[in-house]
């Protein structure tokens, strides 16, 4: 019986010590817990550097900063996708934004901002 | 009751965020580190004030940090980014006129968001250098005058090409929201 109890207790003390190490080597970065709609989103930023999304030389020649409207485009799906992964509905989105492709992207751009905080005081909290 | 409140209380917040212009600087560049003078100014006529950054004078942003893995650059506006940022300012230049330029620090009142200065600047431009990643050594053909065209206060490109890669700067703007972007490739 006495030994039982001191299997036990070792099976208890080793299988501590062994899932302690697995969370120390798996150490959460803000990547790993992004979720898919946020990488997505991010990624769709770092694709305006591709050489098809690049500005072309007329949009260079526009005298505002403001990115054009072709390129803005290629940031809406990810945005479209960012909102409405938060609970918020296709009418909602149409509703709030009448389809503005700035406002869509602004509003996705809140959104990751705010949880990228979040993720990261996470894994400073964990880690 | 206490629901109308507090939906009440979280608009406000968001108009209160909802203000002004937020920086936001991706380095995905995995060769050099971003060094760069960050500007702001008065762009409703006059120029100033005219707003850059002190300490440190330029700001460091590695080879690859941007918003993919988190560690990209975010200044919501001169305060606030001192707590929130990863790349803390601790001081910026405030020049009011040509003659008159000091340095006040982050949290100086003059600062505030929806002060006078905060309300009346936007990012205009980094006069940036890159340099071979966590190194002292500059690409000596990787820099410029990135930012907006503010005529007559400034004069910037904004998008640089060199052979080692490319600096973009851009804006994305809907109603009072704007969203200043330095992407690095």
């Amino acid at each position: 019986m006495k030994k039982y109890f001191l299997l036990a207790a070792f099976a208890t003390l080793s299988l501590t010590a062994v899932s302690c190490n697995n969370e120390s080597a798996a150490v959460n970065t803000v990547e790993s817990m992004k979720t898919p709609e946020m990488d997505n989103f991010s990624k769709a930023f770092k694709s305006l550097g591709d050489p098809q999304n690049r500005p072309t030389e007329e949009e260079k020649k526009r005298n505002t900063s403001e990115l054009s409207d072709r390129r803005k485009a290629l940031l809406v799906p990810a945005s479209k996708a960012l909102i409405l992964s938060t609970g918020v509905t296709e009418a909602e989105l149409t509703r709030k934004t009448n389809g503005d492709m700035s406002a869509i992207i602004v509003w996705a751009t809140q959104i990751y901002s705010q949880k990228n905080n979040e993720i990261r005081n996470k894994v400073k909290t964990e880690n | 009751m206490k629901k109308i409140i507090t939906s009440l209380s979280l608009f406000a917040a968001c108009l209160a965020y909802s203000q002004g212009s937020t920086l936001i600087i991706n380095n995905y560049s995995l060769a050099y580190d971003f060094h760069g003078n960050i500007q702001a100014l008065n762009v409703a006529g006059g120029c100033y004030p005219i707003i850059s950054s002190n300490n440190p004078d330029m700001v460091v942003v590695p080879a690859d940090s941007n918003e993919i893995n988190g560690l990209h650059l975010e200044y919501k506006n001169y305060r606030d980014q001192f707590g929130t940022s990863l790349y803390p300012m601790a001081a910026w230049n405030v020049s009011l006129s040509a003659t008159n330029q000091t340095p006040r620090a982050w949290n100086h009142a003059s600062l505030l968001p929806g002060g006078v200065i905060s309300n009346n600047t936007k990012w205009v431009g980094s006069k940036f250098q890159m340099y071979h990643k966590g190194t002292n050594n500059p690409e000596t053909f990787f820099n410029g005058n990135l930012g907006a065209d503010v005529a007559p206060c400034i004069t910037n490109e904004s998008y640089i090409t060199t052979p080692y890669g490319d600096a973009e700067w851009f804006t994305i703007t809907s109603g009072g929201n704007n969203y200043t972007y330095i992407q690095i490739f």
